[in-house]
């Protein structure tokens, strides 16, 4: 048995085109049997909004609306049709300070280019099986930014809801099917 | 502070925390995707025919643009702005090299990135080094340089460290 890709609808937005059939290409071969595509986050939203797709990758790089415009709205836009939606964004930069910037809009994964087909698919991997919980504060909606943190901890966990760090993290580089 | 006095802080803001449904894990089911399937979408990454050229030359007449500006920025300019007109091309650049057979492109740029992300003003010297990355780029890509460019490669991106090296020796005191 292995995942139903077949099931679901993924929107990629992306203003190059060559990149756009790429990534279109992957979700194919991965199973996937509807993928949309838009060629800037104001286009993106317009078919979110029409499709309500179950996953959004989209580059962060784009004109009138870049990527982390595009995550922002869907977090916070009332005309958004789910707010939830797992949004991984694609882009060169990989310096903390713009994973930051990213992660603080809304993103739920970040994915550098360039990147290979089992970079792609372990993003997908982490958005099924470890999705987010979601925080609403006075300035910030969005997946839950404190994913990473407590491995190596050692000491005692506190709250019901607190996770041991070796059931958390998955060394998914050395599974051979994760 | 003990464990008594960090429990009963007062909450520093309001949060409230949200496990929406997994809806997508009740669409795919379990299993993961197979090595056969991740192989052929690895053969279809490798095996791609785009011809990376003219997406190039458009990021490299944009960096070109962006070098213009910055040659001809004066200090009180909003310096994140000029440099940004510059890492953007970049950052495609870096990005689109590798995806399209070109990881000397990718590891080129990556390095421009790793400069304009740490400078702060632009001067002539700044402009002659990103400059110098242009021409690098341009040349490899003109001569379609598909590979890692093996020994000549090595040593562009050497010359172009030390250029960098040197700039942050001389200015900043500290290196890439």
């Amino acid at each position: 048995m292995s995942y139903q890709f077949q099931n679901i609808t993924v929107l990629i937005v992306e203003d190059n085109q060559p990149m756009l059939e790429l990534a279109r290409a992957l979700m194919t071969a991965f199973g996937v049997k509807n993928v949309m595509g838009a060629k800037h986050g104001e286009e993106g939203f317009k078919k979110f909004c029409e499709h309500n797709p179950d996953i959004i990758i989209a580059d962060w790089m784009m004109k009138p609306m870049d990527g982390i415009s595009l995550a922002h709205r869907i977090r916070n836009d009332p005309a958004s049709p789910n707010k939830f939606v797992p949004f991984v964004l694609m882009t060169g930069f990989s310096e903390k300070r713009r994973v930051m910037q990213a992660r603080d809009a809304g993103v739920t994964e970040f994915l550098v280019k360039p990147f290979t087909a089992r970079d792609l698919y372990r993003r997908l991997y982490q958005i099924i099986e470890r999705p987010r919980q979601f925080v609403r504060s006075e300035d910030f909606f969005g997946p839950d930014r404190r994913r990473k943190g407590a491995a190596g901890y050692q000491g005692h966990l506190r709250r019901n809801t607190d996770v041991q760090p070796d059931d958390y993290y998955v060394n998914v580089d050395s599974d051979k099917r994760i | 502070m003990n464990d008594r006095q960090h429990f009963s802080q007062k909450p520093r803001r309001n949060a409230e925390f949200i496990k929406p449904p997994n809806m997508l894990k009740t669409k795919v089911g379990s299993g993961g995707l197979s090595d056969d399937i991740l192989n052929k979408a690895e053969n279809l990454l490798e095996n791609n025919t785009v011809d990376f050229q003219p997406l190039a030359e458009m990021y490299l007449a944009g960096l070109m643009k962006g070098i213009d500006l910055a040659k001809e920025s004066d200090p009180n300019d909003d310096q994140e702005y000029v440099i940004s007109r510059m890492l953007y091309p970049g950052m495609q650049l870096k990005a689109n090299g590798g995806m399209f057979h070109y990881p000397l492109v990718t590891r080129i740029a990556d390095k421009l990135i790793q400069f304009l992300e740490v400078i702060e003003r632009v001067d002539i010297e700044v402009v002659e080094i990103v400059m110098a990355f242009h021409t690098t780029i341009r040349a490899v890509v003109m001569g379609r340089v598909s590979g890692d460019g093996g020994k000549h490669g090595t040593e562009l991106m050497r010359a172009l460290n030390e250029a960098c090296v040197r700039y942050f020796d001389k200015y900043q005191g500290k290196s890439l």
